[in-house]
């Protein structure tokens, strides 16, 4: 039997072919049911206006259940968004795809509530544990305990 | 002159008494699986009794097998996905009857 | 004036001559003796006239070779064969007046007994003027190849064709054995004037013709068992022994013989193999057809084709045949698919690797992927129910999950290579079964699957008694061919029959009613409309107290009807007649109507259902017209018969007449769109006899249309698809004339 995780996906892949994305987002590559990788840019006037990033989302076999490890790619091509909830690695402190997430939230709302966080931005600059962070960061996000501090969602 | 009938054989779809039945259309889905209601959830094979729903108190359903996976799990904290309240299974009345279309 | 030097040498050689000829006899002995010698020799030797009555002299032998020695040791014997051509020249017109008169006779009368006649006189002549054998070998190869070069020039062409005949003679007519004197005569004649070597193709020719014409008397609609063994043994028996004479002659044994007749006896064996191989190329689509009654032919042909490099034109001869009386707007589905099913069985006898069916399964595959009905097709067969007469599933194969097409897996230790042949396209498939094969025509087998819900569907709404056993063992033979999870809305659909059942039961005990509903999981049945037509009267009652009791047995459910679907049992009440009548609910709902009123307009009716269009409406009050219990009084006025009356068009009897509206299977889409979807069949033919024809009349329409298979539409029903066309702007009409177009 498919698993949970790829019955979701294929239904909100299917969404996302028939309706489009979010207005800002763009789906780059979704060809497996593991790695899923989006455009994101912030429409209208912003601190990030004009610029692009990429978001990486990754799922395992029990998502929704479990929230998808998401983070904005970084290689020589490509920064992370400077932003107080974002370190230079590209992984993302919000509370959404934490303690937040719900198994009723999808790939859209994450990429629109990111959206919304780097719009809402009042400052560009890094979070101020960046560079330790980054130093001892694990791969993966979801490994990290991050500390929400303020609203993020 | 007088019409007896001596036998109908109809066709009829159940539903579930969701209290949101007046449209005719492809029908709600649960909010963890996006399958409709009168479908299954993705562990299961048969739609109906062998996949029920549970009502919340806050009023949200979801199919019985997918609720409990997320309840299941620590992060969930017991809430329900839609509004972050703590979960609590509605009690069913006897059927409201006066929801069943012509 | 000779010189003197001249009269010398002259002198010499008239010495010489002298004393060769004089042998060193005393005197002129030697010279008398000579000349003796050689009058005698000329004389004996010189060809005469056959039909001179003259007596001849009789020599004495010894006489002859004292004078053939004597002519010898003078050396004279090459002036004598000279002399002796000379002589046989002289003579020869003897011959060729004969040969004139023969031929002449031939010519006119053909008769083979004329050349016959003719060939042994000639061997009569030839030996009449034959040197005795003692004279040596020299003088009688010169006398042969002199008499022969003379005799072939002057034979007529007519005579080519007398021989052809005589040598067909000596093998069609007797049994031809090497002992039966006539025919031994005959061939010896014929080796001693050389006609053998010089008529080797026409003798040949004759082994062929004859063969051809044996084989394709004897194998032509004989397809049942393999003729190759038998022709091999005729072979053997007619026509070897018959070879022995002019391919042969001069073997001491029978391996020399054997060694002698090797090159034309092959081509003979090759020519037999080759008339069979085209005959059965002609008739390869009856074969098919036929088959399994041709399987001999079909093992033949495989046998043939291996000395026989035709492959190609097999292919060609069943691609024509399939074009032509196989593929085309006339055949039905179902004959394209069992032809197709035959072509694939009979192929893989004739060539197993497969080649052959790939270059000439594809037309067959195109065309049937565009047939609308080729799906419905296959899985009716899939789902056999033995009353479609041949069904595609061979009971006896054993159910096994469909194969994909592999890709070639090159560690294989038992690979081979393609055959040589095949073409670029060509993938092995390894032994597919039959239904793999079919299913294969479609890239997906989604559109299988789906088709077969909606059979799944018709049928199981169809049932009366709610047995599902049947569907249930289809079911399980599907799953095994396609695969659990494809089939799982089918477990889900015949699921929902047994619980409908239960559920039915438990409702009843609380409150019987007469209504035995179907409960279905909406996600798992396909497309089934849902219709917003309101059941009247009690109808609209059954409904509640039904919905009712299922929500009391189910508190966490609730029904919502289709109500289009089913069928109801009724007995309608008349004041002077009962009428029993099992129809449609759309028909049920509008009698209910007129047991309120005897009399509605067509507008009243359908606002009072709702959601019905106009046609529908019709054709549901036809139903009770045709049955006698409404009557259209005028243009959209429908009036109850409470009282039976005479009807215009014949009177039927009045007595209470059970009437069952046709069988058709419950509606998957509306009964509309279902015909719709037929009639997207026959508008292709339309489409056909509108371009080639130009515009027609449409009877004229109708008329071609009966000749296609399973058409059953009236004219009106024509008529109004016609309409719909031209609202859809793919026909126009004018002056009754219909043509394509907008």
């Amino acid at each position: 039997m498919a698993s949970i995780s790829a019955r979701r996906l294929r239904k909100e892949l299917n969404e996302i072919h028939a309706e489009g994305c979010p207005c800002g987002i763009k789906l780059l590559n979704a060809d497996n049911f593991e790695t899923w990788f989006f455009s994101i840019e912030v429409l209208g006037e912003s601190l990030y206006q004009g610029e692009v990033f990429k978001l990486m989302f990754r799922f395992d076999a029990n998502y929704p259940i479990s929230s998808p490890a998401v983070q904005f790619v970084v290689d020589q091509n490509i920064q992370a968004p400077i932003h107080p909830h974002v370190y230079s690695n590209g992984h993302i402190c919000a509370s959404i795809l934490g303690t937040e997430w719900s198994p009723v939230l999808s790939v859209s709302a994450i990429c629109v509530t990111l959206q919304s966080m780097l719009a809402s931005s009042k400052a560009k600059e890094r979070p101020v544990d960046n560079d330790r962070y980054v130093r001892t960061a694990p791969d993966n996000p979801k490994k990290t305990r991050f500390q929400y501090d303020d609203d993020t969602v | 002159m007088k019409v007896h009938v001596k036998h109908w054989s109809a066709v009829a779809q159940w539903r579930w008494n969701t209290g949101n039945n007046d449209q005719d259309d492809e029908g709600d889905v649960c909010g963890i699986c996006r399958v409709p209601y009168e479908g299954c959830c993705p562990s299961c094979k048969m739609p109906g009794d062998d996949c029920p729903l549970i009502w919340g108190e806050c009023s949200h359903i979801f199919h019985m097998h997918c609720l409990l996976k997320w309840l299941g799990t620590a992060p969930s904290k017991q809430q329900c996905p839609m509004d972050r309240r703590p979960w609590v299974t509605a009690e069913r009345k006897i059927a409201d009857t006066s929801n069943n279309p012509i | 004036m000779t010189s003197n030097a001249v009269r010398a040498q002259v002198a010499a050689k008239w010495q010489d001559a002298f004393t060769r000829l004089n042998r060193a006899e005393p005197g002129i002995t030697g010279l008398m003796s000579f000349s003796e010698a050689w009058t005698l020799v000329t004389t004996f030797l010189k060809p005469y006239d056959l039909n001179d009555p003259t007596p001849r002299t009789q020599y004495d032998m010894r006489d002859i070779r004292t004078a053939f020695d004597t002519i010898n040791k003078a050396r004279r014997l090459p002036v004598m064969l000279e002399n002796f051509l000379e002589d046989l020249h002289k003579s020869e017109h003897l011959i060729a007046r004969e040969v004139e008169v023969y031929m002449n006779l031939y010519e006119s009368n053909s008769d083979t007994e004329t050349i016959k006649a003719l060939i042994f006189r000639l061997v009569e002549w030839y030996n009449a003027w034959k040197p005795t054998p003692e004279l040596g070998y020299t003088i009688v190869a010169a006398y042969t190849l002199d008499f022969q070069t003379h005799l072939f020039s002057i034979l007529p062409i007519s005579f080519a064709r007398g021989v052809k005949t005589l040598v067909a003679a000596t093998l069609i007519g007797t049994p031809s054995q090497p002992s039966h004197q006539h025919d031994r005569a005959l061939w010896q004649a014929f080796d001693t004037l050389s006609l053998i070597e010089r008529y080797e193709t026409l003798i040949a020719s004759v082994g062929y013709e004859y063969i051809e014409s044996h084989v394709l008397e004897i194998c032509t609609g004989q397809w049942a068992e393999p003729m190759l063994g038998n022709l091999r043994s005729w072979m053997i028996d007619k026509i070897v022994p018959w070879m022995l004479w002019p391919f042969a002659r001069g073997a001491t044994n029978a391996d020399e013989a054997k060694a002698m007749m090797q090159g034309v006896g092959s081509r003979f064996d090759f020519h037999m193999h080759k008339t069979l191989c085209d005959l059965r190329t002609r008739e390869i689509f009856d074969i098919i057809v036929d088959f399994p009654d041709s399987i001999g032919a079909l093992q033949d042909l495989k046998e043939c084709l291996q000395r026989v490099d035709q492959r190609a034109e097999l292919v060609q001869s069943i691609r024509r045949a399939i074009k032509k009386r196989l593929l085309h707007p006339g055949a039905d589905t179902k004959d394209i698919l069992l032809s197709y099913v035959s072509t694939i069985k009979c192929l893989r006898i004739v060539d197993p690797p497969g080649v052959l069916l790939f270059k000439v399964a594809d037309p067959i595959r195109r065309y049937l992927r565009d047939r609308p009905d080729t799906i419905r097709c296959i899985v009716a067969s899939l789902v056999g129910d033995g009353e479609s007469g041949d069904s595609l599933v061979d009971d006896n194969e054993p159910v096994v999950p469909l194969q994909q097409q592999e890709i070639e897996n090159y560690g294989d230790p038992d690979w081979t290579p393609e055959p040589i042949d095949a073409g670029p396209d060509f993938r092995a498939s390894k032994t597919s079964d039959i239904i793999s094969t079919i299913v294969s025509i479609y890239d997906s087998k989604d559109l299988f699957v789906k088709e077969l819900q909606v059979l799944l569907a018709q049928r199981l709404l169809a049932l009366k008694d709610g047995n599902v056993d049947r569907e249930r063992r289809n079911i399980e033979i599907l799953k095994i061919r396609f695969g659990e999870s494809a089939l799982q809305m089918c477990e889900v659909m015949l699921r929902d029959m047994t619980d409908s059942r239960r559920i039915d039961q438990h409702v009843q005990s609380q409150h019987a009613t007469i209504m035995h509903p179907t409960i279905i999981s909406r996600h798992f049945w396909p497309a089934l409309e849902t219709s917003g037509i309101v059941m009247p009267g009690q109808f609209k009652e059954l409904q509640h107290q039904y919905a009712q009791g299922f929500s009391h047995f189910k508190p966490d459910k609730l029904l919502r009807w289709l109500p289009h679907l089913g069928r109801v049992h009724l007995e309608l009440e008349l004041e002077d007649r009962k009428v029993d009548a099992d129809v449609p609910p759309l028909e049920a709902a509008f009698i209910e109507l007129f047991s309120e009123k005897n009399t509605w307009t067509v507008d009243e009716l359908m606002s009072r259902v709702g959601a019905v269009s106009r046609s529908a409406t019709l054709k549901a009050l036809a139903t009770w017209v045709d049955m006698h219990v409404l009557k259209e009084d005028n243009e959209s006025v429908f009036r109850l018969l409470s009282i039976a009356e005479e009807s215009n068009s014949g009177t039927r009897p009045s007595a209470p007449r059970s009437a069952t509206v046709q069988d058709e299977l419950p509606p998957v889409m509306s009964i509309q769109q279902q015909q719709a979807e037929q009639m997207k069949v026959y508008w292709k033919f339309i489409e056909g006899m509108l371009t080639n024809l130009g515009a027609l009349p449409l009877d004229r329409i109708q008329a071609m249309l009966k000749f296609a298979a399973g058409y059953d539409r009236t004219i009106e029903q024509l008529g109004s698809f016609m309409e719909a066309a031209k609202r859809e702007g793919l026909v126009t009409t004018k002056d009754g004339l219909w043509k394509l177009g907008n």
